[in-house]
């Protein structure tokens, strides 16, 4: 049986168990639902999470278990010779009895034809077991929580515990992935720190990840000093923010205070929109409009300006995150209390005294959150800087030139075919490492900082 | 022989008697409103209100909920301008001079007729510049000490000096409500205004915090003019020389407040204040 119309037909039974149980509840106080503990459809809830719980957790337990058991299985049953062999060797075999199997058995060896055919019965037989047990289980379940059924039973708390785990479960799914993710890139960068000294990499300036296949080849030896990364990054964010934050604030205070309603509620979504143009798009303007545009304006003035360079890359990259600091700061605009402006106009202050004097001030630690959040964004982004501020790890502060970033050089490194054991491409994960822990310091104090501004108010 | 003096006469006028008893109008007043309407968009939310206000009394807004005292209040220093689709006709003369009319700048009539609020709302500053912020946007004072001074002489007369002075630059939001509350009465002060207009400044206080700011309207009477709007009758009684009852955006009947407690002339009056109604 397919494992889909498997669970299909478990909900089936779950469904009829839903019935069962509220069919019991009612006929035990004989229809006066009043006398009862909980209301019937909470039996009936109790009664279907019994039925559909266990089977479920077999389920998954069994996919789990499934391929090794049966691995394990095949291995045994194969001649004396195949049970000396390596670890290593039994996968290859395994790998090749499976793809045999799943090929249709056409061009089989025919030393492993036996096993093949082992395999396949195994499997079906797996299948069968599985369905029977799990269809046996939710109707015992069902039984089991239809017998449990009294007029006193708590099916109500007992539903709601249940509910509760399943939310409780879902926010630790968000929090296991981020472990996850910070232990993986953790490990691999561990690995890294081996072969490169953890001081060549945060303080050395040289950056050629290049590592020759020769030794008689030039560059021979690859240079892991990210700082020239680092002031990459932390050039094109700066450039990002400069252009963001007065544009965005101004906007913001505009939209906030000045503007009509009508005029807001059509600017509003349009400047929200700026944020929804995928960053790739962001990159073609920035390489084929923003960046020839610098050059020749570079050119009028006498200056030589590469054809990628940080100020195209950052100027763009500003203009992404606008939406995110104008849409930030004019929520927290938004949230000052009316009251404090009439305060303020009460005491004669103008419109403009009142914003720059009391609701800016008020609304600042949240405008502050708001600039740090489009800050971590801007540290992240990858696209913009690959396509428009070019590969070249230029240790400068002109913005003129070409510089290149974190992010950037994290895909350059993994781009193509790549082996897990070199420095080139594990200095990757070290640069990741560094990305996402200052990015995670950025986005606690953000929350921090907004988090005491909501305090305030309430 | 004793005259049967708390014995009040039945009301004269009867509840369909829709123009305003008693006497609105009072000789050198401040302020002058002549046939004052407000519209909300459609609402009609004040009618045709004439009313005077006079030099150095209290006078307190009664009334049931709605029925437009506050907004009358905020036509006073044009506080209605900053909500959208509000229309006044009709004419309001501060000292003489129509507030209404065209090109006026609100900025020094806003200094003139200084506003305290239902809730105490203190900037998110320290209590000093809370204060001082009046004076610095209106260039009151020449130097630090000079604004040091209006500080202190306004904090003084809210009677909040004495429990503030050793922390006049921790925040105003740490204050006590009744203490923001003294704390926006002295920041409205501190711009040295002619009228002080309160819009229920005590409902949100307990009964001590209430008692001191009705000490403290008592006392500023002697500098100022005071409209207040309020819900509680003991308290209007306690305070106002005069009182306006407002019934469904009409000024019903206006008189001296022992008068007008202790002797309504109309029925709508006498139903409010003695709790059949509101």
């Amino acid at each position: 049986m397919q494992k889909s119309t498997l669970l299909l037909l478990l909900l089936l039974i779950s469904a009829y168990a839903f019935h069962l149980g509220r069919k019991r509840a009612r006929d035990i106080v004989l229809g006066k639902v009043k006398t009862l503990h909980s209301l019937p459809n909470y039996y009936g809830y109790y009664t279907a999470l019994w039925s559909l719980l266990p089977a479920l957790l077999l389920l998954i337990l069994w996919l789990g278990f499934e391929t090794p058991v049966i691995n394990h299985m095949v291995m045994e049953s194969l001649p004396d010779g195949s049970q000396a062999l390596s670890a290593d060797i039994k996968g290859l075999l395994i790998n090749d009895i499976r793809n045999s199997m799943n090929a249709g058995g056409s061009d089989t060896k025919p030393e492993l034809q036996a096993a093949v055919e082992f395999l396949r019965l195994l499997k079906i037989r797996s299948g069968w077991l599985l369905s029977f047990l799990a269809v046996a289980l939710a109707f015992v379940g069902a039984y089991f929580a239809r017998s449990r059924i009294h007029k006193e039973h708590r099916a109500r708390n007992l539903v709601e515990n249940t509910i509760m785990s399943f939310l409780l479960g879902s926010s630790l799914i968000a929090i296991l992935t981020t472990v996850g993710i910070v232990l993986s890139v953790l490990f691999e960068s561990i690995r890294f720190f081996d072969k490169i000294p953890l001081t060549d990499f945060l303080f050395g300036l040289q950056w050629s990840p290049q590592i020759a296949m020769r030794s008689d080849q030039v560059a021979s030896s690859g240079a892991f000093g990210a700082v020239p990364l680092f002031t990459g990054t932390l050039l094109i964010s700066s450039i990002a923010l400069v252009v963001a934050v007065p544009i965005g604030l101004m906007s913001a205070i505009y939209l906030a205070e000045y503007a009509s309603l009508k005029f807001r509620s059509v600017a509003k979504p349009l400047l929200e929109i700026l944020a929804g143009i995928p960053t790739v798009v962001y990159g073609f303007f920035a390489a084929l409009t923003v960046a020839p545009f610098i050059r020749s304006m570079g050119a009028d003035f006498g200056l030589d300006v590469s054809s990628e360079s940080a100020l195209a890359a950052g100027l763009v990259m500003g203009i992404m995150i606008i939406p995110f600091v104008s849409s930030l700061s004019d929520d927290f605009i938004n949230a000052v209390p009316q009251s404090l402006r009439d305060g303020a106009y009460a005491l004669g202050a103008t419109q403009s005294e009142t914003i720059r004097q009391v609701v800016i001030p008020a609304a600042l630690p949240g405008i502050v959150g708001g600039i740090l959040l489009a800050a971590s964004r801007a540290i992240g982004e990858t696209m913009i800087v690959v396509m428009a501020a070019g590969l070249a790890a230029n240790l400068t502060a002109n913005p003129l030139e070409a510089v290149t970033t974190v992010t950037t050089q994290i895909v350059t490194l993994l781009v193509g075919d790549q082996e897990f054991d070199s420095p080139k491409t594990l200095a990757a994960f070290a640069l990741g490492l560094v990305l996402f822990l200052a990015t995670l310091a950025l986005n606690i104090l953000a929350l921090h900082i907004v988090r005491k501004y909501r305090e305030q108010y309430e | 022989m004793r005259h049967p003096v708390n014995i009040p006469t039945p009301a004269s006028f009867s509840r369909e008697h829709i123009q305003t008893v008693g006497d609105m109008f009072v000789e050198n007043a401040r302020i002058q409103c002549r046939n004052v309407d407000v519209f909300y968009g459609e609402k009609h939310a004040i009618q045709d209100v004439s009313l005077d206000i006079g030099r150095n009394e209290v006078i307190a807004l009664i009334g049931p909920s709605g029925c437009g005292k506050s907004t009358f209040l905020r036509c006073l220093n044009r506080m209605n301008d900053t909500i959208p689709g509000c229309r006044i006709s009709g004419e309001i003369k501060l000292d003489g001079l129509d507030i209404y009319a065209n090109g006026l700048d609100v900025v020094p009539l806003r200094a003139q007729v200084g506003m305290v609020f239902q809730k105490p709302n203190p900037f998110p500053k320290s209590i000093f510049e809370n204060v001082a912020y009046g004076p610095r946007i209106h260039g009151l004072a020449a130097n630090k000490l000079e604004l040091e001074e209006i500080v202190e002489k306004s904090l003084r007369r809210a009677g909040l000096w004495d429990e503030v002075k050793e922390y006049l630059h921790h925040p105003g939001t740490g204050l006590s409500g009744g203490q923001q509350q003294r704390l926006c009465i002295a920041r409205t002060i501190a711009v040295s205004p002619e009228v002080i207009l309160m819009d229920e400044p005590c409902s949100a206080l307990d009964p001590i915090a209430t008692a001191k700011i009705e000490q403290l309207i008592d006392d500023l009477r002697e500098h100022y003019t005071i409209a207040i709007v309020t819900h509680s009758m003991q308290q209007a009684a306690r305070v106002s020389q005069r009182t306006a009852y407002f019934h469904l955006g009409k000024v019903i009947e206006v008189g001296d407040t022992a008068l007008i407690f202790t002797n309504p002339r109309h029925q709508l009056t006498e139903d409010y204040i003695t709790g059949r109604f509101g």
